[in-house]
């Protein structure tokens, strides 16, 4: 539950339209996958030149969680 | 964010009770009239006190600490952010428990941070151009020395052996450390090459 919310907060600092942002949290034994969504013109501000931000996202996401694995 | 209306016989008296009562200094607010005070005429018909609304101005630091503290709480941890701001840099340094947590392995998770961090804040504070700096535990600072000893053995080594000296891979900030701490050797140069995020020093003896 905590990993939704820290991908929320951090995407809604980064994005024009912080209410459009929405995270899924799909769950099976090995992983749980994130899904963030984001209005479109949004898209670049999340994932960044070459994902970089997406790739901190994940980053930062990974250090709170050892076992979970995340994707945007 | 806090905001408030209130009226006084003057501005300044308004002021006073609105700081009072948000429990803020002057420097933090915004202040807006809305009606000016009327003696109205000959002070006896249509008095009218002053209006205004006092708003919680957002200070770029105070709100990045809000922002960074979300995080760590949302991270599972608690930790103290102490700031520090000069006209280039806005440092903010956290302590707490379990601090590695937000370091990483070579400090791969306090780079993530300090990217994100940075990006809300310009994106924030556009007209801000101070560069935002992330530190857990004085960590940076360790390492900064770290590398500066690095650079100087390296340099020392390249002389020595006459030949080039390839270092591991590093960001930006790392780099500009290397290259700043011999860019006053007469005896070296040095260059970066490759790409991110495999870009590195390389200390070669002129």
């Amino acid at each position: 539950m905590k990993m939704k919310d820290l991908v929320e907060f951090i995407a809604r600092a980064l994005v024009d339209h912080p209410d459009d942002v929405r995270v899924e949290q799909l769950e099976d034994e090995r992983a749980i996958t994130l899904e963030l969504h984001v209005a479109s013109d949004d898209m670049g501000k999340v994932i960044g030149k070459q994902g970089r931000i997406a790739k901190a996202i994940r980053t930062v996401v990974n250090a709170a969680s050892a076992t979970e694995k995340k994707r945007v | 964010m806090k905001e408030i209306e209130t009226t006084g016989k003057t501005i300044e008296e308004a002021t006073e009770k609105a700081l009072k009562l948000l429990q803020l200094p002057q420097e933090e607010v915004v202040v807006e009239v809305i009606t000016e005070a009327s003696s109205g005429l000959f002070g006896l018909i249509g008095t009218k006190p002053a209006r205004i609304r006092v708003t919680e101005a957002i200070i770029p630091e105070k709100y990045m600490v809000g922002f960074l503290d979300g995080i760590i709480t949302k991270m599972g941890l608690s930790g103290d952010i102490a700031v520090e701001k000069t006209e280039q840099t806005l440092k903010m340094n956290v302590n707490g428990a379990k601090m590695g947590m937000l370091i990483g392995k070579r400090g791969q998770t306090l780079n993530a941070l300090q990217y994100l961090v940075s990006i809300a804040f310009h994106k924030r504070f556009p007209g801000q151009n101070a560069r935002l700096i992330l530190d857990v535990e004085g960590y940076r600072e360790k390492r900064e020395e770290t590398l500066r000893t690095l650079a100087l053995n390296i340099a020392q080594k390249a002389v020595r052996t006459k030949r080039e000296v390839m270092l591991e891979p590093m960001n930006p900030q790392e780099r500009r450390i290397i290259h700043t701490t011999l860019q006053d050797n007469p005896d070296i140069n040095t260059y970066s090459q490759g790409d991110d995020p495999y870009r590195k020093v390389v200390i070669a003896p002129k």
